[in-house]
């Protein structure tokens, strides 16, 4: 505890490499913690992912639909408890730029088989009631500054959509309850959007509410077998593995956010090894005068050490604590296509391990060099 | 005897060049003496001074200090020697910037067990010593070159060594901080009965030693009582 001050002070020599060294570690943790709440929503995802619902899709591509008649026949399969269906709308609202979510569903069925989408029960109703209702999620509808009962427009992206503008009222503004939704996406009447359609009773996925969640894979096999040597063949998984697979439309994500990581922090260790070692070249001097005051070697590395780690931390809890206020998917727009994330405890405590892991990896090389310094060529490069 | 020194011979290898520096120097230096060390640049006096603080090995020979043979210490000993028993003044008093000059001259405490309070008695007995105790909050750049060195000599004397070594202890001040400097070491020699070794080019410094000794080419050339 004797040598705290002296790190301190020594920390304080060139206050600005000190400040821009905390700086870039700062820098290299905010991403670091940013990149890895990204992912951290997509697992929260797909852990959140209910084990009783399987979803649907085209064989060849989820981009392709299926015939809603799919619908009553995978609700005639027993094992099944209740199906509900869902489009992709692509619709573009103002301007293209202002991206999100918008998904046309069968209200009914899908807010009953996600009861983590929670509206109250009066918007629930006119909901319900309301052919060109919609419900937003609160994150979407601040975004927007949207409130209940106002009326938005959607472009159709998507051209058997047609080209007629969709007008839709607001009619209730959900909070999600755990990780499987998110809060930046609007829902719809399927019916609304099917019946001024170029090509009807068209179904972008089908989700299936199964009574036993151990006999999931069989059910999907099930379904699938159902539809073989149809024209409208089908792929059905469970919602973690469509998660997953949606993830995957992305590439690795693991290996790019992580290889995206790695190399900043890697540039970092770099970086802050350097400032360490011309701090330590610059005071040659001054540890040859403490070791001939009696500094033992492992006590001048520790000093030195000590200070790459204090800088290393310091700048590690300026990253994390950007990064929690910054950081949040309620703060970015993702479109929808990013499950709800933000920066956890968890993450925030790894931000500060790596920090202090860049802070004894930079140090190591100038805290050994310091320590093996010969005194006497010390002394005489100086005089 | 404090100090003994037997058949020291120290050489430096450039390359594949050996440069000798000491040759077979023998000297003995009872406890309370001041002694001076003259000689030309590149006798071997500063490389001598460097070997009785231990913080350079002799390639031949023994140093012997008080009770220790400090050319068979580890490295970690000779550390822990340096601590307790040598009080090293500089040239360029080589205080640490970021440090005030309580802190500077409280640096060697920290490798005691000393109290906080015990530190601060000592560094301020010390600076009482150098005349500084009013200066115990400023840092080296508020004081003047002389005022740094006497800060230099608080923390050779605050551990209360057994051998105090001064490398030219006056060469970067003007003729009256070097006098002062002087008069201070003869103080320290005088009064608190410190043994000093000093190595200087100045004769009017050399005048303060009680003894002096010359080096050449790294040989001792004579033995003159001052």
């Amino acid at each position: 505890m004797k040598f705290v001050a002296l790190v301190l002070k020594s920390a304080r020599r060139s206050k600005r490499r000190t400040a821009l060294t905390v700086l870039s570690v700062a820098i290299a943790v905010f991403l670091f913690s940013a990149l890895r709440a990204v992912l951290d929503g997509f697992n929260g995802a797909a852990a959140a992912s209910s084990a009783t619902r399987i979803m649907t899709i085209r064989s060849t591509s989820m981009i392709f639909n299926m015939p809603v008649s799919h619908g009553e026949t995978i609700r005639s399969m027993p094992g099944v408890r209740d199906v509900t269906w869902a489009n992709w709308f692509g619709g573009i609202y103002k301007d293209p730029k202002n991206f999100f979510a918008n998904i046309a569903v069968d209200p009914e069925s899908y807010l009953r088989m996600y009861p983590e989408i929670d509206v109250p029960p009066d918007e629930r109703r006119a909901f319900l009631e309301d052919r060109t209702g919609c419900i937003v999620g609160d994150g979407l509808a601040r975004r927007f500054g949207w409130t209940v009962g106002d009326r938005i427009v959607l472009q159709p992206g998507i051209p058997y959509y047609g080209r007629q503008d969709y007008p839709f009222t607001i009619r209730g503004i959900y909070r999600t309850r755990g990780h499987a939704v998110d809060n930046q996406t609007m829902f719809f009447h399927w019916k609304y959007v099917d019946e001024r359609s170029l090509v009807k009773g068209q179904v972008g996925w089908y989700v299936t509410l199964i009574a036993n969640p151990d006999q999931a894979a069989q059910m999907a096999r099930t379904i699938d077998q159902k539809f073989t040597n149809t024209p409208y063949e089908t792929k059905t998984d469970t919602e973690g593995a469509f998660l997953a697979q949606f993830t995957a439309m992305f590439g690795n994500l693991n290996l790019l956010l992580g290889s995206i990581a790695a190399a900043v922090v890697i540039t970092t260790l770099f970086v802050a090894g350097n400032t360490m070692a011309m701090s330590v070249r610059e005071r040659t001097t001054e540890i040859a005068v403490m070791r001939t005051l009696g500094f033992q070697r492992r006590t001048i590395f520790g000093i030195v050490a000590g200070e790459g780690l204090l800088m290393a931390v310091a700048g590690g809890l300026l990253g994390v604590a950007i990064a929690k206020v910054l950081v949040n998917g309620e703060n970015i727009n993702t479109g929808g296509f990013v499950p709800p994330f933000g920066v956890s405890g968890a993450n925030m405590a790894v931000g500060v391990v790596l920090s202090a892991f860049i802070g004894i990896a930079a140090g190591v090389i100038p805290a050994t060099m310091a320590s093996r310094l010969k005194i006497v060529d010390a002394l005489r490069r100086v005089a | 005897m404090l100090i003994e020194l037997r058949n020291v011979s120290k050489s430096y290898r450039r390359d594949t060049i050996e440069i000798p520096v000491l040759d077979g120097v023998t000297i003995d230096v009872p406890e309370g003496d001041f002694l001076g060390l003259m000689g030309p640049s590149g006798s071997g006096k500063s490389t001598l001074l460097n070997l009785l603080a231990g913080i350079d090995r002799p390639s031949q020979g023994s140093i012997r200090i008080g009770d220790t043979e400090i050319s068979r210490l580890s490295d970690s000993a000779l550390a822990s020697w340096r601590s307790r028993h040598i009080g090293f003044i500089f040239q360029l008093y080589n205080l640490i910037p970021v440090l005030t000059a309580f802190e500077n001259v409280e640096l060697p405490l920290l490798l005691t067990s000393l109290s906080k309070k015990q530190r601060r008695d000592h560094v301020m007995t010390a600076l009482g010593i150098v005349a500084l105790g009013d200066r115990a909050a400023h840092y080296p750049r508020q004081l003047s070159g002389g005022q740094e060195q006497r800060v230099a000599i608080a923390r050779a004397i605050v551990t209360d060594p057994t051998l105090l070594l001064a490398d030219e202890p006056t060469g970067d001040l003007d003729a009256k901080s070097g006098a002062d400097i002087l008069t201070l070491l003869q103080r320290l020699n005088q009064e608190f009965k410190k043994t000093i070794v000093m190595v200087t080019h100045d004769p009017h410094a050399a005048e303060r030693a009680r003894r002096l000794l010359h080096l050449e080419k790294g040989t001792l050339v004579e033995q003159v009582p001052s």
